[in-house]
């Protein structure tokens, strides 16, 4: 099994694409390699600055307790909805930083490659198969890669400094699977009305989800969400605070959920509306399954 | 063309910026002048700005609506405005509800504001027509048919983006470009933005490329950097292409950043008369093994050569050298 990187330095770095490709082996995605970490290391671009955000050991302290918490457990699929919050507490990342490819790269390449083989390793199929980890899950789209995923979940499922909605939606991979990709969740009620679909079982397998998110981004072609069910503005300062007191935080806490930037919370009217709505549109796809199904 | 379920506006919105505004801590303010933005490109260009510490920009915006057809068809009712600025990079959505400034209902104003630390690279930004039609609030009657594009960090408000060319020496380079030590130029697509090194190892080719010699040297160079911006176009397309993202029932997606952009303005020549879907889907297709792949290529060439100015850049290098002979010649 991949295991923790020999040498870990200080800060955290840039990894492109193209430097990551060569330590992307076929015995890394099989999880029988290690990456050479000295030689990463070289290559890599350390973030400037003494930003303590940039700290290293704060992210890999984070990895190291959910590995320690979840590897017994019968899936590693639930130590998504425990590091999602966590990690986006612990980096505290504008979007624009966040939207920086080569910074996942490295997370996963250079702090945490265990972490990737262990939570995306697929089962191996028979004897000799050895089960393999998506290369996306160290460079890929948001969506995909291993860390950038649980981030932007954190970030788009959040609600002002409240995970809980974002443990929710993480508690359901195909919610974070196909939720993630679709850009009306960059609408926060809309994402937060998912969300409640989820809480109140109205949605509850991996088919139901597919067929609501889709439902609802087809709906959003023709319906502006941000009319009928408007956000408050966006307000950047909270984030700056934010930003600027994580020299001081502490470790994000392990048992309670962290805090995030005290942004204003969605309006309640416009959450409530969007939740009966998506639950509408979901009982027509259901009817309508349900016809196409007796014509089979 | 898209078809609703629903009436729908024939005449255009258009939209302009009439204002944009930089705010920074301290409460510093700038107010960019109106060379930052473009009418006609419909670009905003932020790296216009003096100071580099703004954190927030309010864009001023105008829009105007076809009233009199909201008024003659009367399907809708309880009609507004409103302007939105997206960035698929940075997943962030901005909307902005725009005030009727006239009775007619045809002059619309407002202001949308973002904030820096929310944007990447180019955010895009649209007004859509919405009103309530049928009974349902809220649908979308009418949008704008191009969007602005809003540069975070351009220094001028062009749409077509300029290509990175950086001159490196190969040997002494990184890893990676030590194994091309022999190449001229190698095309690099794995940035945020697709650059050109040069490689100032090979001897003469700077000068070249930079033109400043004698009149054979000055058509040689502007030919080379066409067939370079060639190779570019051609090298960006394989990546986007070769890295997309495919929906559950196998449609491609397009990409959010220059890949999607890459792919948007290749498409028609490579698929001509096809809408950008139906040719993205048609590439994917052939490229992951059904259908032909060889037989794209030369469409692929010829795309990337269209967008590169090569055949122009070539015909005009003719008739220069041609004329540089007659010259000696006579």
């Amino acid at each position: 099994m991949t295991s923790r990187p020999e040498y870990l330095p200080e800060r955290l770095a840039l990894l492109s694409d193209l430097q990551a490709a060569e330590f992307v082996t076929v015995g890394l995605l099989e999880g029988r390699d290690d990456v050479p970490s000295i030689a990463l290391n070289k290559v890599a671009e350390p973030l400037p600055g003494d930003d303590a955000r940039s700290r290293l050991h704060r992210v890999r302290d984070l990895i190291d307790h959910a590995l320690v918490r979840f590897r017994g457990a019968p899936r590693p699929t639930v130590a998504d909805a425990w590091l999602a919050p966590r990690l986006h507490e612990t980096l505290r990342l504008t979007r624009r930083e966040a939207a920086e490819k080569s910074f996942w790269t490295y997370l996963a390449l250079g702090v945490a490659p265990d972490y990737v083989v262990w939570r995306h390793q697929s089962e191996a199929k028979g004897d000799t198969s050895h089960g393999r980890v998506a290369r996306d899950r160290f460079f890929g789209a948001h969506y995909k890669q291993a860390f950038a995923r649980l981030w932007w979940a954190a970030e788009l499922f959040r609600e002002g400094s409240d995970y809980r909605p974002v443990t929710v939606a993480c508690s359901n991979q195909d919610m974070l699977n196909s939720a993630l990709r679709l850009d009306v969740i960059d609408h926060r009620p809309t994402a937060l009305a998912l969300v409640r679909l989820l809480e109140r079982g109205i949605v509850r397998t991996g088919r139901d989800v597919n067929a609501l998110t889709s439902a609802v981004n087809a709906a959003a072609a023709t319906l502006m969400y941000d009319v009928v069910a408007p956000d408050v503005e966006r307000d950047g300062e909270p984030m700056r605070d934010w930003i600027a007191t994580a020299e001081s935080a502490l470790p994000s806490p392990r048992e309670v959920l962290p805090e995030g930037p005290e942004e204003q919370p969605a309006p309640e009217k416009s959450v409530e509306w969007l939740a009966g709505h998506f639950a509408e549109l979901f009982a027509d796809t259901e009817v309508r399954g349900r016809v196409s199904n007796a014509g089979d | 063309m898209k078809i609703y379920p629903y009436p729908r506006l024939t005449g255009s919105v258009t939209a302009r910026v009439t204002a944009v505004r930089l705010r920074g801590a301290g409460d510093v303010r700038e107010q960019l002048e109106s060379r930052s933005w473009s009418v006609v490109e419909q670009v905003v260009a932020l790296g216009t700005a003096e100071r580099d510490d703004w954190q927030t920009v309010r864009i001023g915006l105008a829009a105007t609506v076809p009233t009199r057809e909201i008024e003659t068809k009367g399907h809708w009712t309880d009609v507004s405005v409103v302007a939105v600025v997206t960035e698929g990079t940075t997943n962030t959505r901005t909307a902005a509800r725009l005030t009727s400034t006239d009775d007619s209902g045809r002059d619309w104003s407002g202001e949308i504001e973002l904030d820096r630390a929310d944007h990447l690279d180019r955010a895009s930004l649209a007004v859509h027509v919405v009103a309530m039609v049928d009974g349902q609030a809220g649908r979308v009657i009418a949008s704008t048919d191009q969007d602005w594009l809003i540069d975070m960090a351009a220094a001028a408000p062009l749409r077509e983006r300029q290509l990175d060319v950086s001159t490196v020496s190969f040997v002494r380079g990184t890893e990676w470009l030590r194994s091309f030590r022999d190449a001229p130029w190698v095309v690099d697509t794995s940035g945020r933005m697709p650059a050109v090194r040069l490689n100032s190892d090979f001897e003469g080719l700077v000068a070249l490329v930079e033109s400043s010699g004698s009149q054979v040297e000055r058509a040689v160079g502007e030919m080379l950097l066409a067939q370079m911006c060639a190779d570019v176009w051609t090298a960006v397309f394989h990546t986007a292409i070769g890295d997309l993202e495919v929906e559950d029932d196998g449609t491609p997606l397009f990409p959010a950043d220059w890949r999607g952009a890459v792919l948007r303005e290749m498409l028609p020549d490579i698929v001509p008369g096809r809408s950008d879907e139906d040719a993205l889907r048609e590439v994917h297709t052939r490229r992951t093994g059904e259908g032909s792949w060889a037989n794209l290529q030369p469409r692929i060439q010829y795309a990337a050569a269209r967008r590169a100015d090569v055949p122009r850049t070539l015909a005009s290098t003719v008739r220069d050298l041609e004329r540089i002979a007659q010259e000696t010649d006579a």
